[in-house]
């Protein structure tokens, strides 16, 4: 739908690859230079949130209200490093805020406000609510008569939360294919693996059972993410959910399924070992 | 206005009144949508699914989900209206409200019904005694309680027309009327039922009917009552207030709410840095109610009509010493 006529799909996943890599670091640098953030889970939502916003999505950086863009929703929003990353690089606002997140008078708050921040949507923050915001935007275009989509990146600790599966159900019932869900399946979440704090398993048939399409792929994978998601377009009838099996802290060693790295900040000599590890080619 | 106003027996109840007002309102503002979690037959909010059944929304037993799928729809800029009982919506999806509809200050109105114990006989479960400290506590949030058919209708129209995060307390069963076509009602307004200079009522809801009664028979003991119905709770009508009591130097606050952080301490805050007059205030003395008979709760909970004018009473003589 978005997909840029002009490029092949290779070109496609070298740039949406490229990008994530900056992205990677601008979130290591945010929360580095902020001594606090959640730099765990944006690097394990990091290929994902960058293929939406470098390729997947509809959206006029110059126009973030345009009431016919696609829709993001963070909902695991401590994770809004890898929100404004990406937002910042699109343009939706200066490069130069990414250095005052959590700062007082920042537009970028701890966790993501709509009214502060060029480009966020909606404000999230408080975990197991994104899908119900997701359901209510898609609704809204299902009644407005809008082809546009809305996209809500769930984290796996979240849909500890029943109201996900409150919401689960009520896409279903209401047949919104224009709601596209990712679950972030890093399997750990604060206190521990999700295996142990509190088991999804299997999470493809919690969500089929919901009557929802899944796909189940490799988060990391750029070329996966932007195969399922053009699946997912084609999806009628029903929302789809994107399980992504993927790496908290993923692209930093030692930070890659530390449980210790969900809301730590690095110290120098750590900051200067990731983003030399993030260098890249 | 210094005799007591004509009071009659209602038809409906609030919630039937706001929800019939709400589906004739459908066809004048043809974009607003309602959110239901399942008790559409009991809030009323049905009679707008019949109408528009691409405009109401039934989200299930869900109201966590409702609210906030009302705020994501209130986001793309269209109004919602999201139904349910005031323990449900006020208490169960409390923090959706504050985070998700109040924080980003989004157009959803909450029509809200079962407020303080008027559904006496459902029990505790269903009585909504915490509603008002609740809903006031939060930022960008508007409270009102309509008392009868009239105000309901009109307040209906004063929820939907204002800016932002309302809240509506609507009640169980049909009551009284006090209201005629041509009152007018608005945000932050009041009503003055009965006008008298030696102590003011300041009440909201079914309780407005307690104070009047109340009025009228502490007129036969030689004490002229100010009864003045807050139905705009947040804002309220400090001008009103206050002239009412630079007449009356005193203050009763009678409320169907916990007296905990309800209307009255409020008011005794106001009071005690605007104008300090002698004060009480009836409401449920940090506790729980039951079920049973409307009229027992009141009598037992220190509501009705008899506990006003012995209040009233109290602060009279205090205001004469």
């Amino acid at each position: 739908m978005t997909r840029q006529a002009d490029r092949s799909l290779e070109q496609c996943v070298a740039l949406v690859q490229a990008r994530a890599r900056q992205v990677r670091r601008h979130i290591v640098e945010m929360v580095y230079l902020a001594q606090s953030g959640h730099i765990g889970g944006a690097l394990s939502a990091a290929d994902i949130v960058t293929a939406l916003y470098w390729d997947l999505m509809r959206i006029d950086p110059a126009r973030p209200d345009w009431p016919d863009r696609d829709r993001f929703i963070l909902s695991k929003g401590h994770a809004c490093p890898v929100w404004y990353a990406n937002l910042a690089m699109r343009g939706y606002f200066g490069l130069e805020h990414l250095r005052t997140l959590r700062q007082f008078g920042s537009i970028l708050q701890g966790h993501p406000d709509m009214h502060k921040t060029p480009g966020v949507d909606i404000t999230t923050g408080s975990l197991g609510q994104g899908l119900s915001l997701g359901v209510g935007m898609a609704l809204h275009g299902k009644l407005a008569g809008k082809d546009y989509r809305v996209y809500v990146m769930l984290g796996d600790g979240e849909i500890n939360e029943g109201q996900v599966w409150e919401a689960a159900a009520s896409s279903a019932k209401y047949k919104l294919d224009n709601l596209i869900a990712f679950v972030d399946n890093n399997r750990l979440q604060m206190d521990g693996l999700t295996a142990d704090v509190m088991p999804m398993e299997p999470i493809d048939a919690k969500w089929r059972a919901f009557n929802w399409e899944v796909a189940r792929i490799d988060g990391h994978d750029v070329r996966a993410i932007l195969s399922a998601v053009e699946w997912a377009w084609t999806v009628r009838g029903r929302p789809v959910c994107i399980i992504a099996d993927t790496v908290k802290g993923k692209g930093v060693s030692f930070m890659e399924n530390q449980r210790a790295w969900h809301g730590e900040a690095p110290n120098q000599e750590q900051y200067e070992q990731a983003m030399a590890e993030l260098a890249g080619p | 206005m210094s005799a007591a106003p004509k009071v009659t027996q209602a038809k409906y109840a609030t919630r039937r009144a706001f929800s019939e007002r709400m589906a004739e309102y459908g066809h004048i503002d043809r974009d607003f949508v309602v959110f239901e979690a399942d008790i559409g037959y009991s809030t009323y909010s049905y009679l707008f699914g019949q109408e528009f059944p691409h405009r109401y929304f039934n989200m299930g037993i869900a109201e966590a989900n409702a609210v906030a799928a009302a705020a994501g729809m209130a986001s793309c800029g269209r109004t919602v209206v999201a139904c349910s009982y005031g323990v449900f919506l006020t208490m169960r999806a409390v923090e959706t409200v504050r985070t998700f509809i109040c924080y980003p200050n989004l157009n959803v109105k909450l029509l809200s019904s079962h407020g303080g114990i008027t559904p006496a006989i459902d029990g505790v479960t269903h009585q909504a005694s915490e509603d008002i400290a609740f809903m006031t506590t939060l930022p960008n949030m508007k409270v009102l309680a309509p008392a009868d058919t009239i105000s309901s209708r009109k307040l209906f129209e004063v929820m939907l027309k204002t800016p932002g995060p309302v809240f509506v307390r609507l009640m169980r069963d049909p009551l009284f009327d006090v209201y005629r076509e041509e009152d007018a009602f608005e945000l932050g307004g009041s009503k003055r039922l009965i006008e008298g200079d030696d102590v003011t009522i300041a009440t909201y809801g079914d309780l407005v009917f307690q104070a009047i009664a109340a009025a009228e028979e502490l007129i036969t003991q030689g004490i002229r009552a100010d009864v003045l119905d807050l139905y705009s709770i947040k804002p309220f009508d400090e001008a009103a207030l206050r002239a009412s009591l630079d007449k009356t130097g005193a203050l009763v606050v009678v409320e169907n709410h916990q007296k905990r952080n309800g209307l009255g301490y409020e008011l005794a805050n106001w009071c005690l840095k605007n104008r300090p007059v002698a004060f009480d205030n009836l409401g449920l003395d940090d506790t729980f109610a039951e079920s049973g008979n409307y009229y027992k709760l009141l009598d037992k909970y220190g509501l009705s009509k008899d506990h006003i004018i012995r209040s009233a009473r109290r602060v009279l003589a205090q205001k004469g010493t």
